[in-house]
């Protein structure tokens, strides 16, 4: 465990490295103190006016490269970078060699050539963000590999959950939707459980892996459940190939039994707020109504938290390198 | 005429239980007399063994041998030295090349040519021949040409013979040619996409799992099939407590049924696979610690039959990638002995029955004149220092590919001669 930067000013940054590896390649692995030091920096840089530019990481670069379609998580990453005072180079892939059959480490090479500070990667192949680091020399940071993690999604949903709720422990958090397929859904259930939520899984037997209890959490099929007592409802964005005939027969049955409406929502607590990390399928996971409920719906305000989230990652491993090459 | 006396030997031979140390006389490539205190005749050669032991050239009856077709994974050159330094005096090569084994005249010439390669140490080449053209499963193959060729048995390699009906047909001609039918048994829908085990360590790592049952269902099916057909069922590389289950029942009823395993499956488990490393991909995969432990078992009790190297090379290229994008396969031939070592030395097998499994049971199976210390038969021989300590180097791997799942491993037990017909194909040290 690294130092801990006096947190009453986002401004100062003096030796603010909690991420004690040099990646974030996944929530697995990060212990209580590092995630809430991070969510307390990333706290800090939230509460900034939205004007405001850090110089912290000043002559650092940070590349994204992307092997999967983004928007948000690029954008985020890349005014994250700017805010906190790196320079960004977005890596286009659909364009680049990449689509002419260049293997990812001949990529990973050419890249490095270029010296890059900070790596951030998508890939559609679980365990890419590894082979990127054990490949390169700058920081990599996992913005999604495949099924397996997407640890600054999970991060800026706990942090909006604290933001809202004042804590997270205690909590009871109930995740509906895709679990097996989800690298979102897995860095949450490290993430809140380290966090000491409780946990609970809604989704049909086709989309959990049958070895979830491994997972410390409780698994429903059947909806109401799940939802019984609920102070948080994640819901998971379902793929349109999963819903014809492959993992669930359609489309109007998922909404039918998974789906989250009002009347579903009624058997959660009173004030239950919702949450998605998009992008939404209105009327499959989530009736649009609730969708756009600013009362109940804390969808934008994840969106929002997850640029002061990047900005405390970015700075975590970036930090140090400015410290070295001083 | 020539002869060669090895002296001093503890001969081991699987085939007749027999274990004592003393001579063995080659005369004209073939074992003349086996006994203690043998004359040398005039003008024999003669070799002291130093108390090692010399058994049958061991028999592995599944190499891809990439020839034709995959020259930037193993060439016949590099396949031959490694056979000979690692004590293999009689490969069966899979029929999955570029083209197919499909073709007799193809099968007769591929195995004619890789047994015959100059400047390269002889070994003793077989084939099994595709069950259906081009391993597509959609129609049989010539399999009575093919055998009339040399096929030793009929497979589409590392491809399940998925279709049922299919299935029955080819178990039910082979039957005919007197010839087993050995099967990849992986359901190819249940495995659809797959890149591990299915377990918790492929939910964890976010890969895609293959579950036991993919070829749980395939051997059940295969052995509901057998039951209507006759003929002889191999499983090739089984590697899960189900499907070893379903074998040790299988023999119980008297059904003419055989399986090999590979070293991977006896000795490494899928929390390998725990850091991406594509060394780790395989097919089939590697399975959870009780399906190990079963495939430990099967072998102690003789429900597995053989060892085989399952010999599938993948070229550097084809490994540096994300775990789901490398390609499965592993260079497996020159650890065959020691991994089928350290299971004695574990003391999980007797010597014999750690010898049996990699000579005379594939010998056995495929009725090949093989993998037997007998006199009469020819001396494809090897001479095993069971003591030597060494660590497994890939890059010094005489394969081409030298990506090996047991990269780095401790292992007890190395080759110090190999004799193919009482010709010296391999010395330690020269």
């Amino acid at each position: 465990m690294a130092r801990r930067a006096p947190l009453d000013s986002a401004t100062d940054c003096n030796g603010f490295a909690p991420l004690a590896g040099k990646h974030l390649l996944g929530i697995e692995g990060l212990d209580r103190p590092c995630v809430e030091a991070l969510l307390e920096r990333a706290d800090a840089f939230a509460d900034l006016p939205p004007r405001a530019r850090l110089d912290h990481l000043n002559g650092l670069t940070v590349f994204t490269v992307f092997f999967e379609n983004s928007t948000r998580t690029r954008v985020s990453f890349d005014l994250a970078a700017r805010k906190i005072g790196a320079s960004v180079v977005n890596v286009p892939i659909s364009t680049s060699s990449i689509k002419k059959g260049e293997s990812l480490l001949d990529t990973a090479l050419t890249l490095n050539a270029m010296h890059p500070d900070i790596l951030v990667m998508r890939h559609p192949n679980a365990g890419a963000a590894l082979l990127l680091a054990n490949y390169v020399d700058a920081a990599v940071v996992n913005a999604g590999d495949g099924r397996h993690e997407h640890p600054t999604q999970a991060l800026l949903d706990a942090l909006t959950i604290r933001r809202r709720l004042g804590r997270i422990e205690g909590l009871n958090i109930t995740i509906c939707g895709d679990i097996t397929n989800s690298r979102v859904a897995r860095s949450n259930i490290h993430l809140l459980s380290i966090l000491g939520a409780n946990l609970r899984l809604v989704a049909p037997p086709t989309l959990v892996p049958p070895q979830i209890s491994a997972m410390g959490v409780e698994c429903y099929h059947d909806m109401a459940a799940g939802l019984a007592g609920a102070d948080i409802v994640m819901l998971l964005r379902l793929q349109q190939e999963r819903m014809q005939g492959a993992e669930t027969p359609s489309q109007r049955e998922y909404f039918h039994l998974y789906g989250l409406t009002a009347e579903k929502l009624a058997l959660a607590k009173a004030e239950a707020l919702i949450m998605h990390p998009g992008p939404m399928n209105r009327g499959v996971e989530i009736s649009s109504e609730l969708a756009d409920d600013v009362e109940r719906s804390l969808i934008t305000a994840q969106v929002e938290i997850g640029v002061a989230v990047r900005m405390a990652c970015l700075e975590s491993l970036g930090a140090p390198l400015l410290g070295r090459a001083q | 005429m020539s002869a060669l006396l090895i002296q001093n030997a503890r001969l081991l031979d699987a085939s007749s239980h027999s274990d004592f140390v003393g001579d063995c006389l080659i005369k004209d490539g073939k074992i003349a007399e086996l006994g203690t205190n043998l004359t040398a005749p005039k003008g024999a050669e003669v070799v002291d063994a130093g108390g090692h032991v010399l058994t049958a050239g061991l028999v592995d009856m599944r190499v891809q041998s990439c020839h034709p077709g995959a020259a930037h994974r193993e060439t016949p050159h590099r396949l031959a030295l490694a056979s000979a330094q690692s004590g293999i005096t009689s490969i069966v090569c899979l029929p999955n090349t570029n083209p197919v084994l499909d073709d007799p005249e193809l099968l007769k010439s591929q195995c004619a040519m890789l047994a015959g390669l100059p400047d390269t140490p002889h070994l003793r080449v077989y084939a099994y021949g595709a069950a259906t053209m081009g391993l597509q499963g959609l129609a049989m193959a010539e399999l009575g040409l093919l055998a009339e060729s040399g096929a030793v048995g009929f497979t589409d390699a590392t491809r399940a013979i998925a279709d049922s009906l299919m299935m029955r047909r080819v178990l039910s001609y082979a039957s005919m040619l007197g010839r087993p039918v050995i099967q990849h048994a992986e359901d190819p829908i249940l495995a659809e996409h797959g890149e591990m085990h299915e377990g918790e360590h492929s939910m964890r790592l976010g890969l895609r799992g293959i579950p036991d049952a993919a070829e749980e269902v395939i051997i059940a099916r295969d052995l509901a099939l057998l039951r209507i057909t006759g003929g002889h069922y191999h499983v090739a590389h089984i590697g899960t407590a189900k499907g070893v289950a379903l074998i040790r029942c299988a023999k119980a009823e008297g059904l003419r049924v055989t399986c090999d395993t590979a070293p991977p499956y006896a000795l490494l488990n899928d929390v390998a696979v725990r850091d991406y490393d594509a060394r780790f991909r395989l097919s089939p995969p590697l399975r959870s610690e009780d399906d190990r432990l079963a495939v430990l078992e099967g072998l102690a009790d003789g429900t597995i039959d053989a060892l085989a190297s399952d010999h599938s090379p993948q070229d550097r290229d084809a490994k540096s990638l994300p775990f789901g994008l490398a390609e499965a396969g592993y260079s497996g031939i020159e650890t065959l002995l020691a991994c089928g070592l350290s299971l004695f030395h574990g003391g999980h097998l007797s010597l014999l029955q750690v010898l049996a499994l990699m000579s005379h049971n594939p010998a056995q199976i495929l009725g090949l004149n093989a993998g037997a210390m007998q006199v009469g038969m020819a001396a494809d021989l090897t001479l095993i220092d069971l003591e030597h300590g060494w660590q497994v180097r890939g890059a010094q791997f005489a394969s081409l590919s030298g990506t090996t799942p047991f990269e780095g491993a401790p292992m007890q037990g190395q080759v110090i001669g190999t004799w193919i017909s009482g010709k010296h194909v391999y010395e330690r040290g020269t």
